[in-house]
Parts: C-alpha cells; sequence; structure tokens
C-alpha cells in the first residue's frame, strides 16, 4: 500500500511538473462535436460537456488543486514551526500570548472563516490560498509548541545544557531536528486534507473559475450532467479520494518509521 | 512439575533463547539470573505463552505432564491467571489504570470461574491483607496510580495468588523500587514460600535476591544455559567462569575501598554478533583454542550443570574477596 | 582552601503558587566538594538526590540558597556567565542512550564540548577524541555509528569521554552506574577511579546504591525526604552508620554472602518513604523509625556533628543510641561473624529476624 501509494504521488508530481507531455490533448480546447463521450481510448476519461478530454483536464488540474494544497501546507508548516518553535522554547508570557492568539484562531469555524477570507479577497485560486494558510497554521504551531516542550525535557538536551551548548544550538540541533520528524508527517497527512478544503472552495464557486481544469471545479461544472455522463463527477472525485488516502497512508508510515531516539 | 527441554525463541532466524532445558520440582523456589539480553525474561514469557509477536517458540514445555508449546490459546489462557500466576516488573502498566485495584483482582477471581460477585470482592480483600496492605478495603477501592510503587508490587502479586496458582512466575519483581521496599518485597517472597506449596519461578539481574531466596539458580548467558545448579554451588563453587564473574559483580562491598574492582571485560554479545564456539569466549579469562571452536553442552560438573569447557574446579568463595 | 563545589543552604520549590500545592524537593541542603574529592549523595526515590544534582550544575535555579564554584557564586549567572564555569564542572547521567542526541553520530556528540567552548587541541580534535575514548577503555571506536549501535556500558564509556573533553575538574554523576548490569557497573567504576586517579578530578556522584558509594566515595551524605541525614567520611559511615535511616538504608542492602547467613538479622522498615509533599512534623524520618521517641514527632533534629572526622547527623538519640547498632549492622551485612546485631526497642516495629512475618 504504501509503495502505491508513493507511485500514486510520483505519478501526480509528473503530472504536476509536465502535464503537457502526458495529457493527450489540449484541456481547454473546445470540440463540440465530441461533447459528454463516454470513456474510451481516445478519451480515457470520457469527454465534458465542451467536448474537452475529462483526462487531460485532471491531468493539468494537479498542478492547480495539488500544487495549492502544498503551497498551503508548507507556507503554513514554515510559519507554525517558526511560531510554535518560539512559543515552546520563549518565556512564559511569550508563550501565553502566542497560545492566546492560536486559541482565538480555533474558536472560529476553520472553513466558515476561510471563506469569509476568500470572499473578502475575491474570487480565484490566490485568495484561496492565502485563507486556507491563513487557518492551517495555527494546527502546526499548536503541534510543534507541545513537540519542543516535549523534547526539550529529553535528557540528551538537558545532557547538552550541562556541557555548555548555547539556547539556539540546542534548538536547531537537539531539539528542532526530532520536532521536524513530527512535523513531516503532519505536513503529509495535510496536504490530502488541504486539497479537500482547495477542491471544496473551487466547488463553492470561490476558487478556480472556468476554464481552469481545476479539480473541485470539474466537480462542479459536471453536477448538472451527472445523469448522463457518470465519467465526467467520478473520476476528478476518484482522484481527490485517491490522493487524500494516498497522503494519509504515507503520512501513516513516516510517523511508524521515525527514528524516535528513545521511547517518549 | 516444569520441564524444559531445547527451548528456542527465535525472531526470524536469530534465536534469543537458543535451546534451554532445565526442570523446576515441585514446591521449589528457582531463580533464572542473567544480564540484558540473556533471553531469561523470554525463557519466562514463553512458558505462559506469551512471546512477543513475531516470535517462534521450539522445543519442549510440559508443565504438569502437558505439553504448552501444543495447547490452544484458549487452554493457555485458562491455565494463565488459574494455574499459572504472573508478576511483572512494572505493576503501573501491568494493571488497568481504570480500574479498581480491588476489582482488578475480583475480575480475575471471576474469569476464573473461582467465585462470584461479593465472593470475589470480599476475597479480594482478603489477599491484599495476605500480603500485609494495611488498611486492604480502602486499598481495594483505590486506583492503581493512587497507591505506592511498594503497594502496588503487593496488589499485583495479590493479584497473582488470586485464583490459588501452583506456580508464580516473577519477572524482575523488584528491580523498579526503592532499597527499603526491595527489601519488604523480598520478604514477602520468602514468606509466601513458606508458607504454602507454592512453587515460584524468578527472574533477575540482581545477585542480592539469588541468594537470598532461591534453592536452585538457572544462570543465563546469550540465550543459553551457562549453569543450573543449587544456590550454595552456584554461590561457593560456581564451575562456569560467567557464573563466578557474576558472583564476583554482586561482591562489591568485599573489595577494599578505592580498589580496582574485577571485571568482565568487554559487554554481552548482541543477537547478530555472538560469537562462534562458546558464547562467553571473547570474555573469559580461561578461554583457549577449542572454547573457540565448539560450543559446549551443558554437563555435570562438581554439583552443578555447567556448558563449559574448562571449568572452574576447587574454586571457593574466600577467592571472591579480591 | 576554597571548595571546588558548595551549596549552602539550597532549597528547590516545586509547584504553583498556591499554598499546599509546592513540593520541597531539596530543603536547605549545605555540601561541600573539595578538590580531587568524591562525595557520595545516597538515598532513595523522591528524596531530593537529583535535584540537587541539577541544582549544582545550574540546570535548574534554586528557590533559595547559594551555590558556588571554586568561592565564585554561580547561583544567578546567566547561560553565557556559566559558560567558564560549565568548562571546568561537567555531567555524566544515568541513561546514557537517552542522554544523547539519536540522530547524531559519535563523531558529532564528542566534538560538541570542543565546539561549545572553541577548544582547538594541539593534533586536532579527532585525535583528542581517539584519545579520550581509548582513556575511558574504548579504542578503536567507529565514530561514525550512532548510539543506538553501542551497548550501554560502551555509551556510559563515551559519555565520560565527552566530558573529559573539557578537562573538568569536578564531575557530577547522577546514578551513572544504575542503568547497567551488574558486571558492566563495575567496569564503569574502574573508570571513574582511574580517571580520579590520573586527573585529579573531584566527583559528585548521587546514587541509591551504597554498595558503590561505599566503594568510592571519600565522603557522603545520605538524604531524606529533601533533607541531609547524615554525612561523614565513606568508609566511617559505612562501617558504623549513625542514623537509623542510613543504617535501614543498609540493612537492606546487604552482600549476597550475608543475605545467606541465616543468622543474618536486618532492619525492616514499614511503609513507604512518604511524599515530599506531604513532609512529617518533627523528624521527617519519624513515621518509619524504629527507635521513634515522643520528641521526635514534634523537635526537628538538626545535622550536628558528632565527631571528629566530620560526621554530621540529624537525630536525637545519635550516636549514644545508635552507635551499636550501626556497628552491628554494618557487619552484619558484609556477613563478618560476630555478635548479631542487637535488638532495640521490641514492638512492631524493630529488627526482624529473617523467619518472622513482615
Amino acid at each position: 500500500m504504501v509503495v502505491l501509494s508513493w507511485l500514486f504521488v510520483l505519478m501526480l508530481v509528473c503530472f504536476a511538473v509536465a502535464p503537457s507531455l502526458i495529457a493527450p490533448r489540449n484541456p481547454v480546447a473546445l470540440d463540440i462535436l465530441h461533447r459528454l463521450q463516454p470513456p474510451s481510448f481516445a478519451h480515457l476519461f470520457g469527454t465534458d460537456e465542451g467536448g474537452r478530454d475529462v483526462f487531460s483536464r485532471v491531468v493539468y488540474g494537479t498542478r492547480y488543486s495539488l500544487g495549492i494544497s502544498a503551497a498551503i501546507v508548507l507556507s503554513a508548516a514554515v510559519f507554525g514551526v517558526v511560531y510554535g518553535a518560539l512559543s515552546g522554547v520563549g518565556p512564559r508570557w511569550l508563550d501565553e500570548i502566542l497560545m492566546r492568539i492560536v486559541d482565538i484562531f480555533f474558536g472560529f469555524p476553520a472553513l466558515v472563516l476561510a471563506l469569509a477570507v476568500a470572499a473578502a479577497l475575491g474570487r480565484g485560486l490566490t485568495s484561496v490560498a492565502v485563507a486556507l494558510s491563513l487557518i492551517w497554521w495555527p494546527g502546526i504551531a499548536r503541534l510543534v509548541r507541545g513537540e519542543v516542550q516535549r523534547i526539550r525535557e529529553r535528557p540528551h538536551v538537558e545532557a547538552a545544557r550541562a556541557i555548555g551548548v548555547s539556547p539556539t544550538s540546542l534548538i536547531w540541533r537537539h531539539i528542532l531536528p526530532f520536532v521536524m520528524q513530527e512535523v513531516n508527517v503532519r505536513v503529509t497527512t495535510d496536504i490530502g486534507y488541504a486539497l479537500v478544503a482547495v477542491t471544496a472552495l473551487s466547488f463553492l464557486g470561490l476558487g478556480a473559475q472556468s476554464p481552469t481544469p481545476e479539480w473541485g471545479l470539474l466537480i462542479r461544472d459536471s453536477q448538472d450532467y451527472f445523469g448522463s455522463a457518470w465519467w465526467y463527477l467520478v473520476f476528478p472525485g476518484v482522484m481527490i479520494m485517491a490522493t487524500t488516502a494516498a497522503c494519509s497512508i504515507i503520512g501513516d508510515s513516516l510517523a511508524s518509521h521515525r527514528e524516535s531516539g528513545v521511547a517518549p | 512439575m516444569l520441564q524444559i527441554r531445547d527451548l528456542s525463541v527465535s525472531f526470524g532466524r536469530r534465536r534469543a533463547v537458543d535451546g534451554v532445558s532445565f526442570d523446576v520440582e515441585e514446591g521449589e523456589f528457582f531463580l533464572v539470573i542473567g544480564e540484558s539480553g540473556s533471553g531469561k525474561s523470554l525463557t519466562g514469557g514463553a512458558i505462559l505463552g506469551l512471546n512477543p509477536s513475531g516470535s517462534t517458540r521450539t522445543g519442549s514445555i510440559r508443565f504438569k505432564g502437558r505439553e504448552m508449546l501444543e495447547l490452544p490459546e484458549r487452554e493457555l489462557r485458562h491455565l494463565r491467571g488459574d494455574q499459572i500466576g504472573i508478576v511483572y516488573q512494572n505493576p503501573l502498566s501491568a494493571m488497568n489504570p481504570v480500574i479498581r485495584v480491588g476489582d482488578q483482582i475480583a475480575e480475575s477471581i471471576i474469569v476464573h470461574g473461582k467465585g462470584s460477585g461479593r465472593a470475589a470482592a470480599t476475597r479480594a480483600i482478603e489477599l491484599l491483607e495476605r500480603v500485609h496492605i494495611p488498611d486492604p478495603a480502602r486499598v481495594a477501592q483505590a486506583f492503581p496510580h493512587e497507591i505506592s510503587g511498594g503497594m502496588r508490587q503487593r496488589a499485583m502479586i495479590a493479584m497473582a495468588l488470586a485464583c490459588g496458582p501452583s506456580l508464580l512466575i516473577a519477572d524482575e519483581p523488584t528491580t523498579a523500587l526503592d532499597v527499603t521496599i526491595k527489601a519488604q518485597i523480598l520478604e514477602l517472597f520468602a514468606e509466601l514460600r513458606r508458607e504454602r506449596s507454592l512453587t515460584i519461578i524468578l527472574i533477575t539481574h540482581d545477585m542480592g535476591v539469588v541468594t537470598q531466596l532461591a534453592d536452585r539458580v538457572l544462570v543465563m548467558y546469550a540465550g543459553k544455559v551457562a549453569e543450573v545448579g543449587p544456590v550454595e554451588t552456584i554461590m561457593n563453587q560456581p564451575a562456569h567462569p560467567y557464573t563466578k564473574a557474576l558472583m564476583l559483580s554482586g561482591a562489591m562491598s568485599d573489595a577494599p575501598f578505592k580498589s580496582v574492582l574485577q571485571v568482565i571485560p568487554g559487554s554481552a554479545p548482541t543477537l547478530d554478533a555472538r560469537p562462534l564456539g562458546c558464547r562467553f569466549n571473547p570474555r573469559c579469562a580461561y578461554a583457549q583454542d577449542d572454547c573457540r571452536a565448539t560450543m559446549p553442552s551443558l554437563r555435570p560438573i562438581a554439583g552443578s550443570l555447567a556448558a563449559c569447557h574448562h571449568p572452574l574446579v576447587g574454586f571457593r568463595h574466600s577467592e571472591l574477596v579480591a | 582552601m576554597t571548595p571546588l563545589l558548595e551549596l549552602e543552604d539550597v532549597t528547590k520549590v516545586f509547584g504553583g503558587r498556591r499554598a499546599g500545592a509546592t513540593v520541597r524537593a531539596v530543603d536547605g541542603v549545605t555540601l561541600r566538594v573539595g578538590r580531587g574529592e568524591t562525595l557520595g549523595v545516597a538515598g532513595e526515590s523522591g528524596c531530593g538526590k537529583s535535584t540537587l544534582a541539577r541544582l549544582a550544575l545550574r540546570l535548574m535555579d534554586a528557590t533559595d540558597g547559594v551555590v558556588r564554584f571554586d568561592g565564585q557564586d554561580v547561583t544567578h549567572l546567566s547561560s553565557l556567565g556559566l559558560l567558564p564555569v560549565r568548562r571546568r564542572m561537567q555531567a555524566v547521567f544515568q541513561d546514557p542512550l537517552a542522554s544523547f542526541n539519536a540522530r547524531e553520530t559519535v563523531r558529532r556528540i564528542m566534538r560538541e564540548p570542543f565546539n561549545v567552548h572553541s577548544l582547538s587541541p594541539s593534533g586536532g580534535i579527532d585525535a583528542k577524541i581517539e584519545e579520550l575514548l581509548t582513556s575511558v577503555g574504548l579504542s578503536a571506536t567507529d565514530l561514525d555509528k550512532r548510539p543506538d549501535e553501542f551497548s550501554g556500558g560502551q555509551l556510559q564509556r563515551i559519555a565520560i569521554a565527552r566530558a573529559l573533553a573539557v578537562e573538568p575538574e569536578l564531575m557530577i554523576g547522577d546514578e551513572p552506574t544504575s542503568a547497567l548490569d551488574p558486571s558492566i557497573q563495575a567496569q564503569i567504576i574502574n573508570v571513574l577511579l582511574s580517571i580520579q586517579r590520573d586527573r585529579n578530578v573531584a566527583f559528585l556522584i548521587i546514587s541509591h546504591d551504597l554498595d558503590v558509594l561505599g566503594h568510592i566515595a571519600d565522603r557522603l551524605a545520605i538524604m531524606y525526604l529533601g533533607v541531609v541525614v547524615e554525612t561523614g567520611p565513606g568508609p566511617a559511615l559505612m562501617a558504623g552508620p549513625l542514623h537509623p535511616y542510613t543504617q535501614a538504608l543498609l540493612s537492606a542492602a546487604p552482600t549476597p554472602r550475608a543475605r545467606r547467613n541465616q543468622q543474618w538479622k536486618r532492619v525492616l522498615l514499614p511503609g513507604d518513604p512518604p511524599s515530599p509533599a506531604h513532609v512529617p512534623a518533627g523528624c521527617r524520618f519519624h513515621p518509619r523509625c524504629p527507635i521513634v521517641q515522643p520528641d521526635c514527632r514534634t523537635t526537628v533534629p538538626v545535622l550536628r556533628a558528632v565527631g571528629p572526622d566530620g560526621t554530621q547527623v540529624a537525630c536525637h538519640y545519635a550516636p549514644e543510641e545508635t552507635q551499636t547498632q550501626g556497628r552491628a549492622i554494618a557487619a552484619a551485612r558484609l556477613g563478618h561473624d560476630g555478635d548479631p546485631p542487637p535488638t532495640i526497642s521490641p514492638g512492631q516495629h524493630g529488627v526482624l529476624a529473617s523467619g518472622d512475618r513482615i
């Protein structure tokens, strides 16, 4: 399963990096004569209402859907790690302030907050990315802060302090590498969840706009034809599901393989 | 009562316990001693049919004439607790943290059909009293984390005794305890042994425990039996150089202040790096060529069984005082 | 001459500002370690000995009292100000595997003290590392391995070698042998003895194991519930413990030979050590003491000198009423022939023959 997941993700990365080499057709070119064709060798995933090749649209869409998801989670991780580490090693008053701010973010229903932000910024993938990054970092910050505080109590950190290792070096060499193991696991799984969020916002009409081949938008557009052209809805949906599952599986395997050093 | 022949516990091709044989007589206080990685705990676990996942057992374990390795899990489960009691090193992790102490003891009585409801609860309090827990009725109502480490270990012993087992297996029961508490628990074991026809197998790395309580001692090294025999012989006339070295390490107080202690050089081999021939040979002061070539088998030497090509003869305890 | 390390009336309180929720883990302890000397601190879990080690190492801040190193008050030094002190004072901990960064190679681990203190030994750091490892009995070590590829004994040697890198004058060991197998413990003790002989390093060794401390400690301090109850020259204290608690500790861990002796009797303490959150009034040891008297429940005994050799004991009835018992226990513990220890006050506490019920 793990190997399969890695292969799937590798495939997605190829899709995102070089869609033109893989997609057999132009994803936006209309071909009204062949509209709503069922899957065939010519059109693996069938065609949509404009006669566009769904497979090609899915391949090109990877860059938008998965790329934005990864960007959201990675930027949230960078900010979250710095924020969480500051909170974890800083003085108590700083920790208090930083964590109260995180609490405020947690107080709002995340997706509603993202909706509001995205709506305020206007439609488009950029505003989706900004909105989701904004709701994503507090979770990672809280994780990092907890991990930092846990690792900080480990004997090897105490031993390093006894040698005279400076506070910055303590964090960089003796605490963060262990924290990053957890962050890696979290980031991997979160990319899957972020994908769901991105496609959901697009589905609601806030994200990508036609004719961008974003997966959520594909599903939105396909709704009207579900009765007659199941493939139009099913294939992008399966892609979202499979990507989320692959991220989860890879995250779990990272979690069980991380070298924890000592038992917690 | 217990007859173990050629018992091996393997992880894949690696044999953590490698062809161990010994007998335990009815009513005997039998000690298994060895350092970490010697396979002593795996041996104890094998008797109970409790071995880590990924391991396989071969050989024969006969308990009261029944072959344990062939018993189905259902019957093994019945045997555990009913006929064989277990005491672990860390009672806090061995007990269920959200069930009251008394209820845990009662549960094992009920599960094995030795009483029900109120009778079991009353019996639980009696058992706690038997292991000298002051105010047993109150402790029975407490959760495991609410009582001290010494009390927990006593409660654990009470639980092991709940169904009146004939064999008690204790794996490092005193290792996690403070010195003064350890002394109390050892005294409890000594008393249990005096009072009832209970056979006890105690697994430890602590030499002090050996000499105080045991009738016979099994010394394990790197998955093999090094020596087995009566405690007097093991202490005063060990045949195996490893046994002697272990005895020396327990006699630190006999060495003059700040003197260099006699030590076994090196450390025990890991599972992957066991030497050819006698497994102790790289650390043995008496090793010769045949020790490096062939594995010695267990044979009778002056009152004990030892697996050594060149057993120590005439070694006396007085030599222990360096 | 100024002592190398001096703890004066040091106190550490844990817990919140709420009254009653605080724990005085260390409660007014005064100790000194002289140059080249070994001070052993013994006691059971919860007695505050590990906290004491952390206070001395300035890994924790004392709530009250003064920590001096070579005459200098280091109680409130910042981490930068502590750097020169850390160079002269190193530590070895109980669990050697956990006390290394598991992600680093031994080479990186061993280089750290040189980097931290900007040391560049003549001949290069790597040559020095090899020399250090050889001096603790680890020649030809593969420096590119990670900690989990070594045995516990090897790791503890590496920990000692790392501590020696900065040529410290004091090494503080918190249970340095407790996590090791008995045969390996003796090896580590030999290493400690040899580096003290060769380098004149002073040791502060914290341990629950009186066998170990009795063998290496020039002076011993026995702690119970955050306070020192007895201190004095190691061999003298082991041969004639004066405080009833010290006697019980010694009696609880006799040599194998003494244990086998059927005549052997020992002091069996009733109950558990109370939690430091609920310190008994009067003498802290009185609920478990075999010779407790009414005034023990009310008056706190102070640590007072009782001999010319520097022995101090905090017991109202020492040494007059404990001396004979102490000597007998010490002798019986070693399995020496002689009179069995006399029975003290009869009753539920006191001396038990090995056949008595608890």
